[in-house]
């Protein structure tokens, strides 16, 4: 008597775990190529309504056979009603949608990995990376518009607020107004200056992601991959496939492999020492090697390059007592000569201690602390009550500890620092 | 009384999921593998037996020769049906303990459970009072 049961609504099993995410951020770039980066708030909000409408009809009808065509259709049929409501109020601008239109109505080619999908991102990267936007709204405007993104999610990554980022969004979408700055990728005069300018701040995003660690640790995670995911987006085009991008995919693999055993499951920080090597993901140091090897094509050697063999030295060692510390320091004295950081030589000085002991290490702290002023930055304190603690000088290490804990923020570095304490403590009896 | 009788279907009615729109894509997403999951549930019971959306406008058609027509109050609403799920079961409590395990309604909405009746309400009344009559 009860009817044939008709095929259920497909499994949701059907859509990639980040299909949303990556098709936004797909489709911005799409849409904004089409309707100019002035509209760039129109083509977000189209898109976001096109998932919306996926939310509401999908579960119904099921998934279906190409979402992401599905998708491309409902945000461009939603930009068409827009660009048609608007032109029935504002006559004095009657070809807006007859522009458009035509692009608009046709069924879009490029609904998986077309080349002008790759065009249009690369060409919405360099719009996102523009100079003339502040750092902050560059990688702001890069999570919302290619990372798909929401203000909350960016402001959970940055640790500040939703209003925050959504006024930084709101300003730079105005600036790239008033600057028409153009949906293109930079010809090949401008080109080294640019692409200089995006490297650099992938590798602050990256870093962002990289430094802290603890209670958000999942979004900041998250910050790598989607800089190590933007800057992949530069491999496509000859142009800014060039060895430095191989050097910074380079690095931003071989740290990201070593995110899951830099904590333990209690969330503490585990020194390098402690880690357990075989939690590093083999398959992300695996393309770390293969962008090395693909960035020692040129003449040039750039930070990226020396961070990357670095990085490479820990990743490739089987244990710490293996580490080729030599080859490090070798990095760092050339990383040091490029940039007089502070942050750098502590960095040297740890390796200076693996190499000859950690009372020369100390020497190279002593002589950070009398050029640089590094007091307030905790790490150094850190590392100097490590290398006290080496030597045996466990009431040195105790001080030293103890000043870095009081300079500490992040809660699971305050932690870290005070096991350590208790260590010294213990060693004094 | 109600002389109506129940079949062995029931309808949900999905109702108020105007979606807030500051839900990142990853959020609306989840959302959507959390609603997946309950819809895999109905057809692996065995009791999905249909669903379709509504678009959220829709006109109001009344007066006699059906002179009136508008809008409606759908729109905007938070009442507005977004869409139905029919599912084969015999009883009301089934219906509701379908229900309330979907994920949406921690999200705002609301279903409506109704059971699918044989024949409309007048319909039972006169089909109620032939068979008094026959027996009586």
């Amino acid at each position: 008597m009860s009817p044939p049961s008709p095929d259920p609504a497909g499994s949701s099993g059907a859509i990639a775990e980040d299909l949303f995410r990556r098709e936004s951020g797909r489709l911005v770039a799409i849409l904004t190529g089409q309707l100019g980066v002035h509209r760039l708030q129109l083509a977000e909000d189209v898109v976001q309504e096109a998932l919306v409408r996926a939310l509401q009809t999908w579960p119904y009808r099921g998934v279906p056979d190409n979402p992401a065509a599905w998708l491309t259709q409902t945000a461009k049929h939603l930009a068409l009603d827009h660009l048609r409501r608007e032109q029935r109020w504002q006559d004095k601008e009657p070809s807006i949608a007859s522009e458009h239109e035509r692009w608009l109505a046709k069924p879009h080619a490029s609904t998986g990995e077309s080349e002008s999908f790759g065009d249009e991102t690369l060409r919405m990267l360099f719009v996102c990376f523009h100079p003339q936007l502040s750092t902050e709204a560059q990688t702001a405007l890069a999570l919302r518009t290619l990372c798909g993104f929401s203000p909350a999610e960016i402001a959970a990554a940055f640790l500040t607020t939703e209003a925050a980022i959504s006024k930084r969004l709101v300003r730079a979408r105005q600036r790239i107004r008033e600057l028409a700055i153009p949906f293109s990728v930079p010809g090949p005069d401008e080109l080294p200056t640019r692409l200089d300018g995006v490297l650099r701040t992938l590798y602050l995003l990256f870093n962002e992601g990289y430094k802290a660690s603890a209670g958000e640790r999942l979004v900041r995670e998250d910050l790598c991959h989607e800089a190590i995911r933007l800057a992949s987006l530069l491999l496509p085009l000859p142009a800014t496939r060039h060895p430095k991008t191989h050097a910074l995919l380079a690095l931003m693999w071989l740290n990201a492999a070593r995110l899951p055993g830099r904590t333990n499951d209690s969330g503490h920080l585990l020194r390098l020492q402690e880690q357990d090597r075989r939690l590093w993901n083999v398959s992300m140091i695996q393309r770390g090697i293969q962008h090395l090897a693909l960035s020692g094509t040129g003449d040039e050697v750039t930070e990226y390059h020396l961070e990357a063999g670095i990085a490479a030295c820990h990743s490739t060692s089987i244990d710490n007592a293996q580490t080729d510390w030599g080859r490090i320091l070798f990095f760092y004295d050339q990383l040091l000569l490029r940039s007089n950081s502070p942050v750098i030589a502590l960095n040297r000085a740890v390796a200076v201690a693996r190499v000859r002991g950690a009372a020369a290490g100390l020497e190279a702290i002593d002589a950070i602390s009398r050029s640089q002023r590094l007091e307030d930055y905790h790490l150094l304190h850190a590392v100097r009550g490590a290398f006290e603690a080496d030597l045996g000088h466990h009431a040195e290490a105790l001080v030293h500890f103890q000043k870095a804990e009081s300079l500490a923020t992040v809660p699971a570095e305050r932690d870290f620092l005070s096991r350590r304490i208790q260590e010294s403590e213990r060693a004094l009896g | 009384m109600n002389p109506q009788n129940t079949t062995d279907e029931y309808l949900l009615l999905i109702r108020g999921t105007q979606w807030n729109h500051g839900l990142s894509p990853a959020e609306l997403q989840r959302i959507m593998a959390d609603f997946y999951g309950w819809v895999d549930s109905l057809a692996q019971k065995g009791v999905h037996r249909g669903a379709q959306p509504l678009v959220e406008e829709g006109k109001l058609v009344s007066g006699p020769h059906g002179h009136s027509v508008t809008d409606g109050v759908f729109a905007e609403s938070k009442e507005a049906i977004a869409g139905y799920f029919r599912v084969a079961v015999t009883t009301m409590d089934e219906a509701v303990r379908l229900a309330q395990a979907c994920p949406i309604l921690a999200y705002g909405a609301q279903i409506e459970v109704r059971p699918i009746a044989d024949l409309c309400r007048p319909m039972a009344e006169v089909k109620a009072r032939q068979h008094e009559s026959a027996i009586s």
